[in-house]
Formats: C-alpha cells, sequence, structure tokens
C-alpha cells in the first residue's frame, strides 16, 4: 500500500516499505537532499524536518506512520527562482554559515519556533536549537541573525 | 572609487545555496548505476589472520564485487609506509578493515560484508601507552625494521614509531644551579573526534583506465598519490574532485574511504559509494591522540626560566599517519610561549593497538599549551609571582631564541597581552554571575604556527574581463575559498571578489597542493594567487599600454580599468584588454607558485624534526572566566575572550566566526569531549549520545580582538585564522577551574565527577609511572 502525503505542497505517493525513514524518502525518492543524514539516531538534527509544523528528526521518522502528513523541508522555505526567505536571507547577511551541513534541520527548528513564538527571547532560541548540532560556527552567530528576524531591534 | 576589499567584511558566495539545502556535498551526490559498499572491520583489537573466506558473500544477492589485501599491495605512511589498507596477517586494532563489498543496495552490501567467514586466532594486545612501552610489551609491528622510511632521521624501535627531540644548551647545569626553584608538573589528556557532520565519503568510477574520486577530503593531492600508492598504480591514473566539505577539522587531512571505493569500482566496472556510517566515523576517526605529558623547569626568583625538561608521549595507534609527523610540534608548542635558557624535548609517538590518530585543529598544540600553561600557573605559585606579571617578563619576544633555536622577529605576544588587559578593562567581569559557586579566571598565551608548504595557482582571464582561479584549494566551511582568495585575487587585479570564479578543486586541472589544513590556505594558497595575479597583471599592462600609448610603467589598475596615472580619463577597461589580447598575444593567463622558505633551526639543536622551525608563528591570548558548581562540578563558562595573532584581517567578521567556532570547540575538548577506550581496545563512544559536542545552550559570545600588523611571509602580511582558535581553549579553562577550586588541574576534559574529585581531594593524579623522571633515560638508544 502506498504511503501518501503532502511534500512542500505537493501530493506524493511512496510506495517504499513501512519502517523506510522519511529522510530516505526525501533525499533518494524526491531527490530532497537538503535534509542530511548524519547521525541517524535522532541527536544531532541534521535531518529535521516539519511533520505537520511540528520538528522532527526524519532519520528517525517511519514513512509508515506518515499516511496524510504535511512534510515540509529546507527546499520549501525559499521560492527556488526567487529570494532568500527572511531568516534564510538574516543567515546569508550575519554570515552565519560555515560548511553548511547543519543550516536545513537548523532552518526548520527555527521556522517551528517562529510559527509558535513569534519574539522569543535569546535563551528560548538558543533552547530551541539544543538539538542540532553544528560543528562549525560555535552558534552564537546563527542565534544572532535568528533574533535580527524577530527582534530586529533587539539586534541591533 | 570601489570600496577596498582587503578588510572588507564580505559574504560568502556559496551561503546562499547552503541555505537553500541545494549544495551537493558528497553524501548528496550519486551516478547512474552506482553501487554502494561496505566495509568488513575487525572485531578484535589484536589477531594473527588465520584465513578469510569471501565466497559465501560473492554469492549473496545483489553483490557486485569483494576486495581484500591481494588487491591493495601497497602500504602508506607520512613519515613510515607502516599501514596497510586492509590488515596483511595481522590485526593491529579493533575496526581495522578486512574487506570490501559494493552491492546494488547499502543493505546487501553489509550484509555480505557481515557474512565473510574470518578464522583468526587473538594476540595479546597493548591499548594503553604504558602497556606498550612495558618491557614485556607485545610488538605491535614485528617488522618494523623494515618498513619503508618517506622520512628521515627519527629514531625507532619496537613500539616506538617515531621519536623527536630538542636539546639546546646545558640543562643540568640549570637545575643544579642553586638560585633556581624547580617545579615538575604531569598531565594527560584523552582523545577528541573531530566529528564533522559530513562523514568521511566518496563516489568512485574507473573509466579509460583511471579512476576519478569525487570525495570529501581536505587533501586531494595526497588522496591521489596515497590511493596510488595503496593500489600499486601510478599517481596520474587517479583524478580527484573535491564538492563541497561538510567540515574537515583534520579528519580528512589523510586519505579515507577512497581506495576501498576505487578498488571497488574498478572490480565492478560501476561507479561506487562508499559512506561511513556515524558509527564507522566513531570507531576510526583520526582523533586527536592522547597524550602524557612530565615537564619539569629551573626558574629564578626574577621568572627567568633557565632549564627546562620534558616528555611528550603521543598515542599513534596501530599505524603512524601523521602523529610521527606530529611529534615535531611538541617543540613548538610546548616548547613554545616562553624565554628558554636551556631545553631538552623529547617527543615520541608509541603504538598501541587501538584506532590510528592523526590531525585536529591545532594538533598537539592544545594539549601542550595546556601543559605548558598550568605548568607556568604552577611555577607562578612556587615563585610567588603572579601569573600575568610572569607571562609579561618571559614570553618571547624581538630576538628572542625559539626551543631549537631559531629567532623570533618583533614583540607579539607583550603587546598581546596589553591588549587583552584592555579587552577585560573594557568588558565588565562576569564574577557576579557566579553567585555563590567557585569562581575563577585565567589568562593564558599560546604559540602556534602556519603549515605552509607547496601551494600551486593558476589566474585565467577570460574575454569578458572576469577571471578564473583555478587551484586545488578545497571550502570545507572556514570561507577562505569563498571569502579570502576572491577578496585577495581581485584586489590583485583591481576587480571585483564577484568578478573572480573560483574553480573547484581538480587534480586533472589544477596544480600540486599540500592540502587545507594547519591554517595555511590563506597564505600558501594566497600567496600562489598573488604571484599568478602578477603575471596576469603584467599582460594586463603591456597591452594597455599599446591601447593607451602609454609606458606600462605609467599605468594603475583599478576598479575594472587600467588609467594612465594621474590621467584618470585616459582609461581602458579591463574585458577591453582581454578582447585585445584575443586578437594580439591570445588569452592572458598567469601562474604562481609558493612554498615554505624552511626557517633553519640551531645546528644540532633538532632530531628527527620534520620541520626544524617555525616559517610563520601566530600567537594567541585567551581569557577565561569559570564558575564551578561545588555541589555538583559542573564547571560554566561566564566569558571569554580572544585576543589573536592575523597578520591581517582579509574578512575580519570571517575571522570572528573562525573564532567563536574554533573556541567553542575548544570549551568541547576542556569539558566533556573525550573519546576513551576499553580493555579489549574498542572505542566506547559510537555516537552523539555518548559523545557529547557542545550544543547551543552552552556556549557563550567569544569577545574578540584582532591584533594586525606582527611579521608575516604571508600575502598582504596575513596569517591564517582558522587553526589557532582551540590552541589555549583547554589551558585557559583548566587554569581557571584550578584558580576556582584551587586544586592541581592535570587531567581534561573537566568533567563534573573529575571537577568534584579535586574539590573533594580524591581525583587521583595520573600514573605517569612510565615516564622516567630522568629525561634521557626516555631515549631509545
Amino acid at each position: 500500500m502506498p504511503v501518501n502525503l503532502v511534500v512542500n505542497g505537493e501530493e506524493r505517493a511512496v510506495a517504499a516499505p513501512p519502517l523506510t525513514p522519511l529522510a530516505d524518502v526525501l533525499r533518494d525518492t524526491f531527490f530532497l537532499t537538503g535534509a542530511k543524514h548524519v547521525c541517524g539516531e535522532g541527536f544531532c538534527g541534521a535531518c529535521t524536518v516539519l511533520v505537520d509544523g511540528k520538528p522532527a528528526v526524519s532519520c528517525l521518522t517511519p514513512v509508515g506512520l506518515l499516511e496524510g502528513s504535511e512534510i515540509r523541508t529546507v527546499e520549501l522555505l525559499a521560492d527556488p527562482s526567487g529570494d532568500l526567505s527572511p531568516l534564510q536571507a538574516a543567515m546569508e547577511r550575519h554570515d552565519a554559515v560555515q560548511c553548511g551541513m547543519c543550516f536545513p534541520g537548523i532552518l526548520m527548528s527555527l521556522t517551528a519556533l517562529f510559527e509558535t513564538d513569534a519574539a522569543p527571547s535569546r535563551d528560548t532560541v538558543r533552547t530551541a536549537l539544543a538539538g542540532n548540532i553544528c560543528r562549525c560556527t560555535g552558534y552564537e552567530r546563527i542565534v544572532e541573525a535568528a533574533l535580527s528576524v524577530c527582534q530586529p531591534e533587539a539586534a541591533q | 572609487m570601489n570600496a577596498p576589499v582587503i578588510g572588507a567584511d564580505l559574504a560568502r558566495r556559496d551561503a546562499g545555496d547552503k541555505l537553500r539545502g541545494r549544495t551537493r556535498f558528497t553524501i548528496d551526490r550519486a551516478a547512474a548505476g552506482m553501487l554502494h559498499a561496505a566495509v568488513r572491520r575487525a572485531d578484535v583489537a589484536s589477531a594473527r589472520i588465520v584465513s578469510i573466506d569471501t565466497a559465501a558473500a560473492r554469492a549473496m544477492p545483489g553483490v557486485r564485487a569483494v576486495v581484500t589485501a591481494e588487491d591493495a599491495p601497497g602500504r602508506y605512511g607520512v613519515a613510515i609506509a607502516d599501514h596497510p589498507l586492509f590488515a596483511v596477517d595481522r590485526i593491529r586494532f579493533h575496526g581495522e578493515p578486512l574487506a570490501a563489498v559494493a552491492a546494488d543496495t547499502f543493505a546487501q552490501a553489509r550484509a555480505a560484508a557481515d557474512a565473510i567467514v574470518v578464522e583468526l586466532e587473538e594476540l595479546p594486545a597493548a591499548v594503553t601507552m604504558a602497556e606498550a612501552l612495558a618491557p614485556d610489551a607485545p610488538e605491535i609491528h614485528p617488522g618494523w625494521a623494515d618498513y619503508e622510511e618517506l622520512f628521515p632521521g627519527g629514531k625507532r624501535a619496537g613500539n616506538v614509531a617515531w621519536e623527536a627531540t630538542v636539546e639546546r644548551g646545558d640543562t643540568d647545569a640549570a637545575f643544579a644551579r642553586d638560585d633556581v626553584t624547580v617545579v615538575e608538573s604531569t598531565f594527560r589528556v584523552g582523545r577528541q573526534n573531530q566529528t564533522p557532520l559530513e562523514p568521511r565519503a566518496c563516489v568512485a568510477s574507473f573509466e579509460d583506465g583511471r579512476f576519478h574520486i569525487e570525495t570529501s577530503t581536505q587533501v586531494p593531492w595526497a588522496v591521489r598519490d596515497t590511493t596510488a600508492k595503496l593500489l600499486g598504480i601510478a599517481p596520474s591514473d587517479v583524478r580527484v574532485t573535491v564538492p563541497a566539505v561538510g567540515g574537515g577539522f583534520g579528519l580528512k587531512f589523510e586519505f579515507a574511504v577512497e581506495p576501498f571505493a576505487a578498488l571497488l569500482a574498478r572490480a565492478s566496472g560501476r561507479p561506487v559509494r562508499l559512506v561511513n556510517t556515524r558509527r564507522d566515523e566513531m570507531q576510526t576517526a583520526l582523533c586527536r591522540e592522547n597524550a602524557e605529558i612530565r615537564i619539569r623547569s629551573a626558574v629564578t626568583d626574577e621568572g627567568e626560566i633557565v632549564g627546562r625538561e620534558a616528555v611528550v608521549l603521543m598515542d599513534c595507534g596501530a599505524y603512524g599517519g601523521e602523529t610521527p609527523f606530529l611529534t615535531t610540534m611538541t617543540a613548538h608548542t610546548l616548547g613554545g610561549n616562553y624565554r628558554l635558557g636551556s631545553v631538552k624535548l623529547l617527543s615520541t609517538a608509541v603504538y598501541t593497538n587501538t584506532a590510528p590518530t592523526g590531525a585536529f585543529r591545532a594538533c598537539n598544540g592544545t594539549y601542550n599549551t595546556f601543559a605548558l600553561e598550568r605548568h607556568t600557573d604552577e611555577i607562578c605559585a612556587a615563585i610567588g609571582m603572579d601569573p600575568l606579571e610572569f607571562r609579561r617578563r618571559a614570553v618571547i619576544g624581538n630576538r628572542s631564541l625559539g626551543s631549537t633555536g631559531q629567532v623570533f622577529e618583533g614583540d607579539v605576544l607583550a603587546p598581546m597581552l596589553d591588549r587583552m588587559a584592555a579587552l577585560k578593562a573594557r568588558t565588565p567581569s562576569r564574577e557576579a554571575d557566579a553567585d555563590g559557586r567557585l569562581y575563577g579566571r585565567a589568562t593564558v598565551v599560546g604559540t602556534w604556527f602556519i603549515f605552509v608548504g607547496p601551494s600551486a595557482a593558476t589566474v585565467n582571464l577570460n574575454p569578458d574581463g572576469r577571471v578564473t582561479l583555478v587551484t586545488s584549494g578545497v571550502e570545507i566551511g572556514s570561507g577562505s575559498m569563498m571569502q579570502a582568495l576572491p577578496q585577495i585575487v581581485s584586489d590583485a587585479l583591481g576587480l571585483q571578489p564577484a568578478d573572480v570564479t573560483v574553480r573547484a578543486a581538480d587534480t586533472d586541472a589544477a596544480g600540486y597542493d599540500v592540502g587545507i589544513g594547519g591554517g595555511r590556505q590563506t597564505v600558501s594558497l594566497g600567496a600562489a594567487s598573488t604571484a599568478a595575479c602578477a603575471e596576469v597583471k603584467k599582460k594586463i599592462l603591456n597591452i594597455a599600454s599599446d591601447m593607451l600609448e602609454a609606458d606600462p610603467g605609467d599605468l594603475e589598475l583599478a576598479d575594472g580599468h587600467v588609467s594612465i596615472a594621474g590621467i584618470p580619463d585616459r582609461k581602458v577597461s579591463v574585458a577591453a584588454v582581454a578582447a585585445r589580447a584575443q586578437v594580439s598575444t591570445g588569452p592572458i593567463s598567469g601562474n604562481g607558485a609558493f612554498t615554505g622558505p624552511g626557517t633553519a633551526a640551531m645546528p644540532g639543536c633538532a632530531a628527527g624534526h620534520m620541520i626544524e622551525a617555525l616559517d610563520l608563528p601566530v600567537f594567541a591570548v585567551h581569557d577565561c572566566e569559570v564558575a564551578v558548581d561545588p555541589d555538583t562540578g559542573h564547571v560554566e563558562i561566564l566569558s571569554y575572550a580572544v585576543v589573536q595573532d592575523v597578520g591581517r584581517a582579509i574578512n575580519p567578521r570571517a575571522i570572528f566566526g573562525q573564532i567563536q567556532g574554533g573556541v567553542v570547540q575548544g570549551l568541547g575538548y576542556a569539558l566533556h569531549e573525550e573519546i576513551t577506550i576499553d580493555a579489549q581496545g574498542r572505542i566506547r563512544q559510537q555516537g552523539f549520545e555518548t559523545y557529547h559536542v557542545p550544543l547551543a545552550p552552552d556556549v557563550v559570545p567569544v569577545e574578540i580582538d584582532l591584533y594586525e600588523g606582527a611579521p608575516s611571509i604571508g600575502p598582504l602580511g596575513t596569517k591564517g585564522a582558522g587553526e589557532v582558535p582551540i590552541l589555549n581553549v583547554a589551558a585557559a579553562v583548566a587554569c581557571a577551574v584550578s584558580n576556582a577550586t584551587g586544586a592541581r588541574v592535570q587531567q581534561i576534559p573537566l568533567t563534573p565527577p573529575r571537577v568534584l574529585g579535586l574539590i573533594d581531594g580524591t581525583e587521583p593524579a595520573p600514573d605517569l609511572s612510565h615516564i622516567d623522571p630522568d629525561w634521557s633515560a626516555n631515549r631509545l638508544g
């Protein structure tokens, strides 16, 4: 039985075995390689996507449990031929990106945060990122960039 | 006039696609008909191989190729060629490769690799350096004497893979003086896993008799040459290309998965993908080595260090790899920072039955700086001098002798200490935040260097007036290829950084390069690129001189135009010059090259060193405030500040990003990151659940002051800035925790149980009884 999903606004059917991790379906079937397979154990957050609005580690999310779910990935944040989203643009403007592997997950964690809390504090942003490992940046600039989107004055 | 590009905080060109999730790292690459590979690894630390039977595996579904030691006859090494691709006759570490399989799916490859029948006869193992150096230790490489030496001069014997020594002056006389205090300290540190998010990964194919390997590496040329050596083929039969790399930190400074995939591609006739799982990465990462250090110093009441002796044992694991090379660095890290009247240093790489270690950002420097700065504070306590005052008096300055006798140029560390004092003065102390916990603060210094070496660059001026920079440089995340180099090239040619296309690394297209690491890329690739630009500029001016009817010496190149000096209206665009070149000289290009000048040591001072002295020293001063919870042993970093010697900052904001990231990696090393090995030689940490790297809530913003203007052989006076930020962190944290608790910190990481033990007085001192207090007794005969 195929599983029916809405992926980035598009209805898709997946014929993969039900225990196939969502990350593999996104990457191997839909060629949405933004979500990264880094640890496969749900600790690093590089494969974070939104499942029905909530951040989920797609490496540990079996596709068989997702019938009818709405999946959003980093590829949805900006129009492919258009500008970066305000959050992405802030990351670029703050020169937050280094190797870049963690950003697809970090951006989705922050997207989920901003949908529930439009003006989070610095500590709330840091806590929201606790499940996303970044080995390059030391996090601060990512936090600054995120705050500049939701608290333009405070981040000056 | 356009704004200057040197010193400008320009954005990086790869950020947009990385933020869109569009960048295709090696792990995101796929080829039509691609197979998937898995490696069969040893599950014991030491054994004789009786037989390996692959017949059953070859018959399994989807299996297209199986390769073993018979397919890879060569041996690899940096100093000693001791390392076969697959274990031959003998297993030397838990996780050593025995065979590799390619199949239609990864699951099929994994199942077949597991089905290979391996018959073993277990042998005694030495999993610690103490065990490996014991008189009755099992010999890990019985054939060590017959290995090819790739670099001369290091003493070797049995389980001592390499020995490097420094001897300058008469330390016996110094320690015998009646006006000195003798201070002795011992230290031990564990391993740190580099943990880039992208694991080591590659896709290999075999076409027209040549291998093409697309890989996540810092060293495309080393991958090319090592793969060839292990497979017994010509290096020119290997082409290596490198897409964006998802972090390296030194882990990708040696070959990794490439030769396995290459063999399987040749055997199957299909492209083969080999990607390490996180578990593979934990088991086989070339970690920062565990080390044991005994150091003693003879110091006068005025703070003059008249004699210093030290022994540093570095665990290279089962094979040498980079670690024998890294013994060199002790001379400049533990032997750095301070003026020494006389000095003897012994730096030994020791074989153990454990996974090989390797390079990690500021390799060797992090733990030797920890040891040196803690030892320095113990000296200060013994002679009753303020630690900052001692450092002001004793640090290396203009005309000071380094440990190997090189003469340093310029006063750098002392003015940097002043800059740190000023930074502290304008940044309020966070002592109040300790809120009843134990408060400590420390300022420490560090010496590092840029590992220069050969680089090549070509700059092509295209008919549209823009240029293409062709090098073997790789963007691993630091921004050197995306920010620094295009800024340097555009500055040299009067263009904008956006006018510079940066060619991704391809060993078929660009000349030799040592690789991305050791802080070298902005210096070495920058210098080669600058030289290439000089040739391009000369050709541009020659053609423009015809067009403008002026002497080339009277011409200026700026803002995309060539103009006559003093007559700015008389100008032609670089694009017009490029178009003219098409019909006069043919297309314009320039080649540039660079290598280290090879600064010499004082004759007879250094033995077994691959670098005798520092071509390009770099200094750093760090300050840290901590609060230690006396009930839990938890250490909180209250503030962190860095003054870093950068020569000249090409892109200051990018350097700030390197410093913040490097300091945070150092905080992990200081506080909680440690790979430990059990009695059977197994690495205990198998993933992020048990190996804890710093997370967003753990960190503080680092206060930063860039120190510019110190002497440098780098282009525009620059020094590499990405390697050094991690150097002093463990030192700063350990000294601050020692000050907070009043305890003698001799080991890191400072986990809560260890810190509680320090507070309670129950934390045992490291047992270094295998290091003889008599320095000379530790040397090979």
